[in-house]
């Protein structure tokens, strides 16, 4: 993995050599994982949505229908992202990062549509598309991309620069505000510059501003008060309101909490169908899957994703070039803070910010960036040898 | 660097990774291995809504089943404050006033209503009753108009005759913070309970028992199924003793001849101040209440919603006649001549005098061995001339009662210092009789020994601890320290007319299901069987008769009740006019059995301040008698001239 000479090449290139060649090491743990979450996933957005869509007089498949359409459009992103070489994205990402940057002020202006307090979306007909999303992905190359070349010695110079990487899409997005999306940023970028080869004394120096910058943001007022009640009532313990955050909460620990060993089954979940979790769809879909499938389907989805997390790290440890290394950390990094933020904040241990859960939270930009992320690790790693 | 650089930081970052999967897994071990039980009951409490339906009341019948107390379906107007709390303030002001205005009440009254803590968050609150069905139809109609308003029929307390018995039925109202602590089982938050009267001492009979429905309500409290119905099963009837007909009478002849006693003023602010009055007819062989009534009264419907703060005040004002006190059992008196019963027992017992014993009365009567105030007079000086018991009963010769008294004070050491209050006792005076009312009060005995007590007590507050003969005298008439309730002397009479047998007034009969099958039979409760002094019980009689029907010599109540069929429905009475103190008008007081050869009801009518027993209460009981004895329509009650006590 410490090849330092990758001449890039044309996709005719690779397409002449053996086409074939590289899809022979395809890491079918990986895949077998991601497509077990995805796959549990529609059906837990299923057994979310039935009943109120049900109720409403509406087709209590549409979330399923949908959900099955984004999976299978990102199983063609997946596949398409596999099958062009990573090392042509090296040369693709200060594009992609720009193109994520213009999307990002694009978002801020009318053009894109408010939802749930943020200005995060862009409405295309039926469909909604989340830049942010994209952002993470497009930072994650470009930040290996621009690590890579310091063959692990990141000087104070490249350090700047891909803070400066960093701080432009992070920055926007907390304008829109998405403070979760915005942590992502900050995991993948801290995930990258360590494997690259920060220095401690440097990496001390972030964490200082890092938190500098928390307790600014908080003194300074930017925080909006219900943000400030989401980011701090697990530290509450449920201690605080029955409304509002600490009703979220402390809804969501009981309906995992009530589902015990075995769970409830599937559909037969009362806490979430009643509509006593709020966003059980999106961001509180385990609450699905711990009151519906108990500690033993909560436990064997956790271990899916420490399947997916230990090969995408895998895949880190046995790319051909640094580059795909970091590429593959990027993507470790985005992947187990979402898993952990969200899981924690389910759980009442993390403070709850906006995040979906990857794979098997409802909604298509979430889905395609998850699958697209595990198609770039697949890439790299199919390619160790080539 | 080292070129295993990489590979080493890629290390940590996989221990990051391990350890923050295996801090999820244990969280996840935590809550639902661990603590998996604890979540289960806050997840089932979630989803579960109680609504208690709560259970009609039993009915109150008089003897003959005719409906005293019944229950009618109001048509209340409820808001779900849960769900009218998911709008604005301005939206849920303007649900409030346009609701207002369908149910035809201030926007502000409904506001209140809304504020009532005593309701549970996803409890219904009523705020506003009676409401009619075209409202209700409307409300049906514009329901997506009215967010969280619901109509419902409960069930509330209807009293067919109006203010009838109110004293004696008591009323509904809502439960006290003790009342539920009592009973915490039986009873919610928002329970209606017995405050008065019988409603409250037949509580647990009259209480139905609530049902509930049991709802799986969704997060935003709609409710989604029903999961569980347990009906209500409704109190038990409770059949009084009262007889509706004699109560009406009674209740009738009070008011008329309280109504013409009327015209008081307070002595200091020179304001108009109503004195009250009180008649008690108990069934002398049932051991029971046949009517009772005190004046003025209270309308019980008042009470059936939320009784205002102003009604309240009015219901409790001494100087309007505090309507809100029942005072056959509360109000106490100094019982005048009526007392003469109990003196002339307590002297025949002693054997001072035998039914023949004859004592010259000259309209004045000087107290032996007496150091000051030591002359009395019969009412108007009237001299009697030689009175035995039978006249001294009729015309009420105080002189006659005198002596006696003054005589068992001079005979102590044989007699004991209390002769004529053991008597008294013995009939009853001096304890509450036991009427199942929630309160009653207990009357008083004067005696020196109580005198001397209360003397050593508190010696500022009395001129001296002693006793003297002329408190002797004083007690002989029924004055001085003497205090009785109209219940207690009818009670006395009605012990002496049934030849000794003391009951404690029963005022139901049984209680039954709404088909009639009887549920409890409740058995009359003989208090102690007394000894009546050899000889007494027909002179005594013979006197008593004498007091309404003897024209010479002339009876008290004689022209009280001329033209009354005496020879069917003989009575046997005793007038009372009792002092007050001060230059204040007397109490008027009349008791009486009847018929008197073979007694059956007993009847005591006192009327505050309203001047001679013979002028104002005689007729007010020959009405209530005449009722009783369906022989005569009740005359109507004016003042009779005679000027006796």
């Amino acid at each position: 993995m410490m090849q330092t000479t990758s001449a890039p090449r044309g996709i005719g290139a690779v397409l002449r050599r053996d086409p074939a060649a590289p899809w022979r090491h395809l890491d079918w743990p990986l895949l077998c994982a991601t497509f077990a979450i995805a796959g549990l996933g529609c059906l837990m957005v299923f057994s979310a949505t039935r009943v109120g869509m049900a109720d409403a007089g509406l087709d209590p498949y549409t979330y399923l229908k949908r959900q099955l359409l984004f999976l299978a459009l990102g199983a063609i992103v997946m596949a398409a992202v596999t099958a062009i070489d990573y090392r042509h994205f090296r040369d693709l990402a200060p594009l992609g990062h720009l193109a994520s940057l213009a999307l990002l002020v694009l978002v801020l202006t009318p053009l894109g549509t408010r939802v749930n307090g943020a200005q995060s979306w862009f409405a295309l007909g039926a469909f909604k598309f989340q830049p942010a999303e994209f952002t993470k992905l497009a930072l994650i190359c470009v930040l290996a991309a621009a690590c890579a070349p310091a063959r692990g010695h990141l000087n104070r110079h490249r350090l700047g620069v891909c803070l400066a990487l960093v701080g432009l899409p992070a920055a926007l997005i907390l304008l829109q505000p998405d403070m979760g999306s915005m942590l992502v940023l900050v995991a993948i970028f801290l995930a990258v510059v360590v494997v690259a080869g920060a220095r401690p004394r440097e990496l001390a120096a972030l964490a200082a501003i890092g938190i500098i910058a928390v307790v600014a943001l908080f003194q300074l007022d930017m925080v909006d008060a219900y943000q400030r009640d989401r980011l701090t009532e697990f530290a509450r313990d449920g201690r605080g309101s029955v409304t509002g955050a600490g009703f979220q909460a402390s809804q969501a620990k009981t309906a995992i909490g009530a589902g015990g060993l075995f769970g409830a089954g599937l559909y037969d979940g009362t806490q979430t169908k009643l509509g006593f979790v709020p966003e059980q769809q999106t961001d509180f879909i385990f609450t699905v899957v711990g009151e519906e499938l108990g500690f033993v389907g909560s436990a064997t989805l956790l271990a899916l994703y420490a399947v997916v997390a230990w090969r995408v790290w895998r895949a880190a440890q046995v790319a051909r070039d640094l580059f795909g290394t970091l590429v593959c950390v990027g993507v470790l990094g985005m992947l187990v803070f979402q898993v952990f933020e969200n899981l924690g904040m389910s759980m009442g241990i993390m403070p709850i910010t906006g995040l979906p859960l990857p794979l098997l939270s409802y909604g298509g930009s979430s889905l395609l960036t998850s699958l697209a992320a595990i198609g770039l690790v697949l890439n790299v790693h199919m390619r160790r040898f080539s | 660097m080292t070129v295993d650089s990489p590979r080493l930081r890629l290390g940590i970052v996989g221990v990051v990774t391990l350890s923050l999967f295996a801090a999820l897994f244990a969280r996840l071990w935590f809550l639902q291995v661990l603590n998996a039980g604890e979540y289960e009951v806050a997840a089932e409490r979630n989803q579960q809504r109680v609504i208690p339906l709560p259970a009609p009341r039993g009915r109150i019948l008089d003897r003959n089943g005719a409906i005293l107390v019944d229950n009618r379906a109001s048509n209340v107007v409820t808001v779900n404050r849960a769900e009218l709390n998911r709008h604005s303030e301005p939206e849920r002001r303007d649900v409030v006033e346009r609701l207002a205005v369908v149910v035809g009440r201030p926007a502000a009254a409904l506001t209140g209503r809304l504020d009532d803590q005593r309701f549970g968050p996803f409890t219904p609150v009523p705020v506003a009753e009676d409401v009619p069905e075209e409202a209700l139809i409307e409300l049906r109609e514009r329901r997506h108009e009215f967010p969280g308003v619901d109509a419902d029929q409960v069930a509330v307390r209807s009293y067919p005759h109006g203010t009838l018995a109110a004293h004696l039925l008591g009323y509904v109202g809502q439960i006290n913070a003790e009342e539920l602590e009592a009973a915490p089982d039986t009873y919610r938050l928002d329970s209606r309970v017995g405050k008065d009267g019988v409603e409250r001492t037949f509580e647990a009979d009259l209480a139905g028992i609530d049902g509930e429905v049991v709802l799986e309500v969704n997060a935003k409290g709609v409710p989604v199924r029903e999961l569980e119905r347990r009906p209500p099963v409704q109190g038990k009837d409770l059949v009084l003793s009262i007889d509706l007909e004699v109560q009406r009478a009674a209740e009738v002849a009070l008011a008329s001849g309280m109504a013409k006693t009327q015209g008081h003023k307070d002595p200091v602010t020179g304001a108009p101040v109503t004195f009250g009055g009180s008649t008690v007819v108990l069934d002398v062989k049932e051991g029971t209440v046949a009517a009772m009534a005190s004046w003025p009264t209270f309308n019980p419907a008042d009470f059936v919603y939320q009784i205002t703060p102003d009604q309240f005040a009015a219901l409790t004002d001494p100087s309007q006649g505090t309507p809100f006190v029942n005072r056959a059992v509360l109000g106490q008196y100094a019982p005048g001549s009526t007392w003469k019963l109990v003196t002339a027992l307590a002297g025949l017992k002693a054997g001072l005098i035998t039914p023949a014993t004859t004592i010259f009365d000259p309209g004045t009567y000087t107290i032996p061995d007496c150091a000051q105030k030591c002359q009395r007079q019969n009412a108007g000086r009237a001299a009697y001339g030689d009175v035995e018991l039978r006249k001294a009963l009729t015309v009420s010769s105080d002189t006659y009662f005198y002596d006696l008294g003054a005589r068992f004070w001079q005979q102590r050491q044989r007699l004991g210092d209390t002769p004529m209050q053991d008597m008294a006792a013995l009939l009853g005076f001096g304890e509450k009789t036991g009427v199942p009312l929630p309160v009653e009060a207990a009357g008083r005995l004067a005696t020196p020994e109580g005198r001397a007590e209360a003397y050593a007590a508190n010696p500022d507050l009395f001129i001296t601890g002693d006793w003297f003969i002329g408190d002797n005298v004083n007690v002989s008439i029924g004055q001085g320290d003497i205090a009785v309730t109209p219940i207690q002397l009818a009670n006395a009479y009605a012990t002496f007319a049934s030849g000794g047998t003391r009951y404690q007034p029963n005022l139901a009969l049984r209680v039954q299901d709404q088909d009639g099958t009887v549920v409890r039979e409740i058995e009359p409760r003989v208090d102690a069987q007394v000894d009546l002094p050899p000889g007494a019980y027909d002179p005594i009689v013979d006197g008593l008769l004498g007091a309404t029907r003897s024209e010479e010599p002339r009876g008290t109540a004689f022209n009280a009740f001329a033209g009354f069929p005496h020879d069917a429905y003989p009575v046997a009475g005793k007038t009372g006019t009792a002092q007050t103190g001060g230059d204040r008008k007397d109490d008027a007081l009349f008791v009486a059995f009847a018929p008197a050869h073979d007694p059956r009801h007993s009847v005591s009518v006192v009327m505050e301040r309203a001047g001679f027993g013979s002028t104002w209460a005689a007729p007010v009981a020959r009405a209530i008698l005449a009722s009783l004895s369906g022989l005569e329509e009740p005359p109507e009650v004016k003042p009779v001239s005679g000027s006796s006590a």
